[in-house]
């Protein structure tokens, strides 16, 4: 594995490159250009606000809904853009794939790459809206770092499944559009889940959870997850993360028959 | 010297099935796929060998030149030295940098420009940044786009996609270059810069595995490889394995131009009754100076009506023992076009061609008469080896381009009617 992080290393520049292809290619021609990045998680946002305002009452531990809600929002448009798009990346480069060597993982990597920018950009609303809810970050904000990679390797373990999977079944990208979105509504995305019950077993499993409660914690000092369901987190991620390569590694070798 | 390349046992199974399948597929699929057996052979149903048990070795600055009709696995085994494909058997070994002239323009985007194309074709060639930045006016220069390079590549021609991503992937440092037909997507003039460029690589002791159906390029091999079915049946000195593949292509049917040559009543249509050549003040000539002009008159004779006809000439080097399969483009060649529309009335004419730059390889080359009916399908009319002529100087240089003869033509007879 240190070996593939090397070889992976070594090829950075065609991440970024592809990345950078990815969003260029994306915004070119839009009006609104990076803008889009923020439009979809603030919609949503205003749209649950409503929602929750006037419809049904949801108690969100002191913190503003609006702020709440974008905080898990953003966290999960990250979390989701990676997927799905990592699911497409190989099938929709085969001219790539098939004729033209580098490390396959780079494709992935880049679709990682390019979803962190569509984050950066819709992260500087969130300060924004935090300014203007008055809420500053406490010391906690020190752990951003770690939380944004308990995330992504999450993320990332998932990317590199999905990416050979959808190479041996196209139905793959199908499934995942309906699986993110209901993975969604079972996450913390847009409001708290109760930690008692039969939730403590599914928080358990759902390390996106304890994710988005962390991102909530560092940023808006929200109470804290608990330390075993985001140690159950971090060892599902890592696992993921572990696992996806292995398989990514196995796969590969049929990349070039099958894209 | 070192060795470059080495193959030992590789083989390559393909399935004629489909290749991806939905899940259902799979799932209903599954009692089976646990029944079913290899054969003797290790293939499952639908599957056959692309490759079979074949190993070579190439030293380091070699060219090998794979030839073999189609379907016969060339593509197959560059594809498993570049490593985007991994054999079933055996081990293919490559020291240093593998890059291919086999997709141009990988991962250009039709919606971003010339410049921003460069950057992303380069990394995905290996190049980094700064290498791209240093190079980037070379390659510009190179491709000679440079008024379009903020244009996106979309509204490019072929010609310039091409020119560009050509630019791109010569300027990619490589110690083993695997070249595939692909460069045939290219004008006559393009290709021949590709080919130029090719030995230019070579003499700085890059490696090169080239597959081609030219055969002018497969001579100038130093060893060639001929597959047939996916094994190896020989590797030679490429005249001798030329000889061989065009034996195994003409039993196949894989004919000779002769053979669609048309005759009415024992006699064809149209025919060229001789041919002048001619220095630039009428003289006849028997050598060609390089850079001077030629004029070719051809007297031909049309028996039964046609459809534009054309007539056409190709000088072919003596020492090509090939006359079929090569591409005559390659070739010094000129025709008549639309020239004689209309004007397919039987009786006898004379039509004149003057090529005011003659470029072409140093040595004797035989002439090549053919008459086409207008679509330029089939020959009515062929006859190789009609004359020969010595071409004086080599012209091998940067700009060489045997198509860009600016070609006049005349009618002399009979009197031009409109």
């Amino acid at each position: 594995m240190l070996a593939d992080v090397k070889e992976t290393w070594r090829y950075r520049e065609l991440i970024v490159a592809l990345a950078m292809r990815e969003v260029r290619v994306r915004y070119k021609h839009a009006l609104l250009g990076i803008g889009w990045a923020v439009i979809m998680p603030l919609v949503l946002m205003l749209v649950f606000t409503e929602i929750f305002s006037r419809v049904a009452s949801i108690s969100t531990g002191g913190i503003p809904y609006p702020l709440f809600a974008y905080t898990g929002l953003l966290a999960w448009q990250l979390h989701a853009n990676i997927i799905q798009g990592a699911s497409r990346c190989l099938s929709d480069n085969s001219n790539l794939v098939t004729k033209v060597y580098f490390p396959r993982q780079v494709l992935p990597a880049s679709v990682v790459l390019s979803a962190l920018v569509d984050f950066a950009v819709a992260a500087l609303l969130l300060a924004g809206l935090m300014a203007v809810h008055r809420v500053t970050p406490g010391w906690q904000v020190a752990f951003v770092p770690l939380v944004l990679a308990l995330q992504l390797s999450l993320a990332s373990g998932l990317a590199l499944f999905v990416s050979a999977a959808n190479l041996f079944y196209r139905d793959v990208q199908f499934i995942l559009q309906v699986g993110v979105q209901l993975w969604m509504f079972a996450s913390s995305v847009l409001y708290p889940l109760p930690s008692q019950g039969v939730f403590a077993w599914v928080n358990l499993l759902n390390p996106m959870t304890p994710i988005l409660d962390a991102w909530r914690y560092t940023l808006l000092g929200a109470p804290a997850p608990r330390p075993e369901s985001l140690a159950a987190a971090a060892g599902l991620s890592l696992l993921t993360l572990v696992l996806g390569w292995a398989w990514f590694r196995r796969a590969e070798a049929r990349f070039g028959e099958l894209a | 010297m070192p060795v470059a390349v080495e193959l030992k046992g590789v083989s390559k199974r393909f399935s004629r099935g489909p290749r991806t399948r939905t899940l259902v597929d799979a799932v209903l699929g599954w009692p089976r796929r646990l029944m079913r057996r290899r054969s003797e052979d290790g293939l499952l149903e639908h599957e056959f060998w692309a490759l079979r048990d074949l190993s070579f070795q190439l030293e380091k600055g070699a060219m090998l030149g794979v030839i073999g009709p189609n379907g016969s696995g060339k593509s197959t085994l560059l594809k498993l030295l570049f490593r985007i494909l991994r054999p079933e058997t055996g081990q293919v070994t490559t020291v240093g940098r593998v890059g291919g002239l086999i997709e141009l323009g990988a991962g250009f985007h039709p919606y971003l420009s010339g410049r921003e194309n460069v950057f992303i074709n380069g990394a995905i060639l290996g190049l980094r940044q700064r290498e791209i930045r240093q190079r980037y006016d070379s390659i510009v220069d190179f491709s000679g786009l440079r008024e379009f390079m903020d244009m996106p590549v979309k509204n490019y021609s072929s010609g310039m996609y091409a020119r560009l991503a050509f630019a791109v992937a010569a300027h990619a440092e490589v110690d083993v270059l695997l070249v595939d037909e692909v460069l045939a997507v290219g004008g006559a003039s393009f290709q021949m810069k590709c080919y130029d460029w090719m030995a230019r690589r070579r003499k700085q002791g890059v490696t090169i595995v080239c597959v081609s159906h030219n055969m002018y390029v497969i001579n100038s091999a130093s060893r060639c490889l001929f597959l047939a079915d996916g094994e190896k049946q020989l590797e030679d000195d490429p005249p001798r394995a030329i000889e061989r593949y065009l034996e195994t292509v003409q039993a196949r049917g894989e004919a000779s131009l002769h053979m669609f040559t048309e005759a009415v009543g024992g006699q064809p249509r149209a025919e060229i009754l001789r041919v002048e050549l001619l220095d630039g003040q009428g003289n006849e000539l028997k050598t060609l100076e390089h850079d001077s002009t030629l004029l070719i008159r051809f007297h031909y004779l049309i028996r039964e009506e046609l459809e534009c006809p054309i007539m056409a000439l190709t000088l072919q080097p003596d020492d090509a023992r090939f006359p079929v399969q090569v591409p005559s483009h390659y070739f010094f060649h000129v025709a008549s076009g639309t020239l004689l529309k209309h004007r397919g009335q039987p009786g006898e004419g004379v039509v004149e061609v003057e090529v005011p730059q003659v470029r072409l390889p140093v040595g004797t080359h035989r002439v090549n008469l053919y008459c086409f009916n207008g679509s330029m399908t089939h020959p009515i009319w062929v006859k190789e080896g009609a004359t020969r002529i010595e071409v004086l100087r080599p012209i091998w240089s940067d700009r060489l381009s045997l198509m860009d003869h600016r070609q006049q033509w005349r009618v002399l007879a009979p009197e031009q009617q409109r």
